[in-house]
This record gives C-alpha cells, sequence and structure tokens, in this order.
C-alpha cells in the first residue's frame, strides 16, 4: 500500500499542508500530529500500523518522518519515496533563505497562503479553489514561538543526525529513492543530491530523480511524471 | 537467476549494409543503439548489450536491436568510412528500412551521442530519447583513458575483456561468462578484425574517427543548446561510473532541461557505466514507464 505523508510545520510554513496537499492520489493520506519529530514519526506510525508493509512517500518534513519510520520499524515499510525533502537534506550553513520572508497578513488567510504556495513552485497554475478552500480550512493554530524553538528544532536536528549517522553506519534497511523538483527554491539540486547521497553510501536500492520545471511540490506541478517515478519505483521493488 | 536471451537475430539491408538485428513484442517501438565503436581490439559491443532489455519490455512494447555499422555482427562501413556521422546514417537508415513509426531511442555511452544525433537529423523517426552514461555526449571531460588505459592483459584475450568491463561496473560479478563469450565472439568475427586493423594500422583512428567526432560534437552540443531536439528526453546515469562520472550526467541533464518540460533525470545507485546491466529491473521499469507515459 502507498502511503502519503504530507511536510510542513502547523503554524510556521506560511501554508496549511496537510493530507489536501497531496491531491488525489492511489493510497492513503496520512494527517501528521505531534510537535516534535518523533511524536509526527510516531503520529504516522500509529497510522500504518496493522496494515502491512507500505511505500511511504513524504513530501519535505513528511519525507524526514517517513526516512525516521523505515529506520525505527524497517518491518513496516516497503520503500521510501522522500519528494522535495528539504527537511531531510543537508542543513549545511545555509544562506538565509528568503522565498517565505515578509508574508502578507493575515497570516494562513486565503491570499497569505496563495502568496506562500506561488513562492515555491515553478508556475502558479496548480494553485486552484480546491487547493486554497482546502488550505484555508487547515489553517493552523500557530506553534508558540518558544515551542518551535525549543522544542520542534532540536527534534528535528537530532532526527537528522540519527538519520545521517544510520545512512553511515548501518544504512536504511529499505529501497528508497528521492525526488528533486528541478526549480525548487527552498534547496537546491545539491540538496537533492546530497540527501541521495547519504542513503546510498549503504543502500543498494537507491535512486535519485529530478522533475523538470517544478518547485518543491513537484507532485502538483507535474503529477503525471510523478506517477511515473513512483510506480516505476513500485515496479522494480 | 536466468539471464533473459536475446531473440533469433534477423537480417535487413540497410542501404547496402547487411544489418543484424533482434527484436520482440508489439506495440510502442523502442530502438536501443549500444555504445563503443568499430576497431577495439580490447573490448566489443554488440546488441548482446541490451539482453537483459529485450524479452522483459516485449511485454508490453516491441523493442528492438540492431547492430551498428561495424560492430557486432552487422557489415563494415563502405569507402573506409569509418566515422561517426557513418554510424548515424545507418541507424536512422535501419528505423527507415524497419518502416518504424516514430521510436523510443534509448542510446548508452556512444550509443547516447549518436541516438541524439539521429533524433537531431531526423525529428521524424523519433518519439523520445534517452541517453544512458554517455561521457561522448556530455559536453564535460570524459575519464576513460583515466580507468582503463592500457589493460593489464594482451588486447583481445578473455582477460582483458573481463578486466575492461569488470572496470566499467560497479559490481565486477555483473561480468558473466556470456557476456564475455559475447564480446569475444564479435573480436573473433574476421570483418571485425579488418575493422580493428583500419582503426588501428591504418591510423584511421586518429586520422578519421576521432577527428570527426570532435567537429560533429561540437556541433551536436550547440543544436542541443539550441534547444533543436523538440522531444521529450530522459538522462540516466550509473551513480558509481568513474568513465563517465555523475556530474557529466548533470551537465547534459541541465542542456536538454533548459529547452524541454519533459525532461527527467534519473540515477541509479551501485552502478557503473551499465546502469541497465547492473540493475535491469530498475532500468526497465523505468523506461516502460517512461514509453507508456508517452503513448
Amino acid at each position: 500500500m502507498m502511503v502519503f505523508i504530507h511536510g510542513g510545520v502547523p503554524g510556521v510554513t506560511p501554508y496549511a499542508s496537510g493530507p489536501h496537499i497531496w491531491g488525489r492520489q492511489d493510497g492513503e493520506l496520512v494527517t501528521v500530529t505531534g510537535l516534535t519529530v518523533e511524536a509526527m514519526t510516531g503520529s504516522v506510525r500509529k497510522a500504518i500500523e496493522g496494515k502491512g508493509k507500505c511505500h511511504l512517500i513524504g513530501h519535505d518534513l513528511g519525507g524526514l518522518l517517513a526516512l525516521n519510520l523505515a529506520i525505527e520499524a524497517p518491518q513496516l515499510v516497503s520503500g521510501v519515496t522522500a519528494v522535495a525533502s528539504v527537511a531531510a537534506s543537508p542543513t549545511g550553513d545555509g544562506v538565509g533563505d528568503l522565498t517565505f520572508a515578509h508574508p502578507p497578513k493575515p497570516l494562513w488567510s486565503r491570499e497569505s497562503q496563495r502568496w506562500a504556495l506561488e513562492r515555491i513552485s515553478y508556475s502558479h497554475h496548480h494553485i486552484d479553489d480546491e487547493l486554497l478552500d482546502a488550505c484555508v480550512a487547515a489553517a493552523p493554530k500557530p506553534m508558540a514561538p518558544e515551542t518551535y524553538a525549543n522544542e520542534f528544532v532540536p527534534s528535528l536536528m537530532k532526527a537528522k543526525s540519527r538519520f545521517y549517522e544510520v545512512c553511515r553506519m548501518e544504512g536504511i534497511k529499505v529501497p528508497c529513492q528521492v525526488i528533486w523538483g528541478s526549480h525548487d527554491p527552498l534547496a537546491t539540486f545539491d540538496h537533492g543530491q546530497w540527501l541521495f547521497r547519504g542513503i546510498a553510501q549503504k543502500q543498494r536500492v537507491s535512486q535519485f530523480h529530478v522533475i523538470n520545471r517544478t518547485g518543491a511540490l513537484p507532485f502538483r506541478e507535474e503529477p503525471a511524471a510523478f506517477h511515473q517515478l513512483v510506480a516505476a519505483f513500485n515496479d522494480g521493488l | 537467476m536466468t539471464q533473459p536471451r536475446l531473440p533469433e537475430g534477423r537480417w535487413i539491408d540497410v542501404e547496402g549494409i547487411r544489418t543484424r538485428y533482434h527484436e520482440a513484442g508489439k506495440g510502442e517501438p523502442i530502438v536501443f543503439i549500444y555504445g563503443g565503436n568499430f576497431g577495439t581490439g580490447d573490448s566489443a559491443s554488440s546488441a548482446y548489450t541490451w539482453s537483459n532489455q529485450i524479452a522483459p519490455l516485449s511485454e508490453r512494447c516491441r523493442a528492438i536491436v540492431f547492430d551498428k555499422v561495424g560492430q557486432g555482427e552487422t557489415d563494415n562501413p563502405k569507402n573506409d568510412d569509418y566515422t561517426m556521422a557513418a554510424v548515424v546514417r545507418h541507424a536512422a537508415a535501419f528505423i527507415r528500412a524497419m518502416k518504424l513509426p516514430p521510436v523510443h531511442l534509448v542510446g548508452h555511452s556512444r550509443g547516447g551521442y549518436a541516438a541524439t544525433r539521429v533524433a537531431l537529423d531526423n525529428h521524424d523517426l523519433v518519439k523520445s530519447l534517452t541517453v544512458v552514461n554517455s561521457g561522448t555526449l556530455s559536453p564535460g571531460v570524459g575519464t576513460n583513458e583515466v580507468v582503463l588505459a592500457k589493460p593489464p592483459f594482451a588486447a583481445g584475450t578473455r582477460e582483458c575483456v573481463r578486466w575492461v568491463y569488470e572496470n566499467y561496473s560497479f559490481n565486477p560479478k555483473v561480468v558473466t561468462e556470456e557476456w564475455v563469450d559475447a564480446v569475444m565472439h564479435t573480436l573473433s568475427l574476421p570483418k571485425y578484425q579488418e575493422s580493428v586493423r583500419k582503426m588501428g594500422a591504418e591510423k584511421l583512428g586518429s586520422k578519421l574517427f576521432l577527428p570527426d567526432l570532435a567537429r560533429e560534437k561540437r556541433e551536436t552540443l550547440q543544436w542541443i543548446n539550441e534547444g533543436r531536439l523538440q522531444r521529450p528526453v530522459q538522462v540516466v546515469w550509473g551513480f558509481d561510473d568513474r568513465t563517465a562520472v555523475i556530474d557529466r550526467g548533470i551537465e547534459l541533464y541541465d542542456m536538454f532541461a533548459k529547452h524541454e518540460r519533459r525532461a527527467l533525470f534519473h540515477v541509479v545507485n551501485q552502478s557503473g557505466h551499465f546502469p541497465f546491466r547492473e540493475h535491469p529491473e530498475r532500468f526497465n521499469a523505468l523506461l516502460r514507464r517512461w514509453v507508456e507515459s508517452l503513448a
């Protein structure tokens, strides 16, 4: 079974992600809950337990949750597809990213979310009423700044550090692919490539793919190409 | 695991060149072009290179591989035209002679260059292009010489052939006895030995083939940069290829992607120069889904 895990940090990411971000998919769309990466991973685990081995497809932070679960409970996971997973890619000493700087207020209003989605897309055409309605309906309660700084961010750094340690040592135990948008303003081609390189150190079945003319939501901008890659990965598992 | 077998070869006259090909299946035609060139004494490509693709892909497509002019079983070029231009003309003429509708062209290494040039010269023959680990086509520096210079065994021996393909590969175990047998068979053909003499002793390799390729490559890269390909394109790369490193694939993909929306880049881990031999099931899945998406 394919399981789709959305990304986004509620109340921090200036568009409200959630199961709706995937549009229509042939699989189960999970709702991630929790304030730390551990708790979020736990919510995904709870959603898939008892459903046999799942192919986890995670966007951004959802990609890290999928990889985290593959480390924690490989018996539940047949494969991982990490899509535009900036959260899982190496942090490095990055240059400050201005993509989401100065969002129009009120935050998480329809117009503010449209603004944010346009900024992370190659083209605005996928941003339709259906998506905006769902984003507005999912408008989150802001995460308290101290929760974000004291709980979420440290949990993210800890999870990434553990992930790259596992990549280097025993390796991720399930097949993985990394799918990247050619024009993702939140992360460079190198971010995607180095996420793949991390996994590729020990996992034989790992692939890296780039979908042209897409930003941070390649599955929305080029759904046919995205499905082609997911289906081919399933075929080869 | 039993390796898929190439279907029995057939012959077709391609503008006076007796040409060997193998085909299986019905549906969207995929034509494979392997790498290498005529007249190499320490290795030799033939249709066998794609033996893991033809039968498996024939379940849903019409999969075709032919021997390039001067390689495998196909006749040597006429009038000593030992050039890549002759290879490209012959490949296009083969597709025409087979009366195929526009094909999904898949080229590896030097065959990746040939496939691209066939597409650039003959748009009507080509529906999509797949380029696999092609240092010949990529603008950057190929590193074959660095990796494969002066094999430590005599040219033309099984040991030499094995050494060359092992050094092309991530996992040397993929170089099976059957693969070496196929290469040795090509090397044993009198007409192939003639091409070795032409390219080596008669110096057509250095006097004709390489300068002609360099000239044509400049034009080919210019044409790609101008956006003349005008067809969906994907670049597939074995991550661990030391002769055409991953940076070569990225450069190539960037050139195509500037002009073509339907441009995909795929990297396959634990694979050297021949991802379709090291990971046939993954390569075939990617190719089949690509063809289906464009059908």
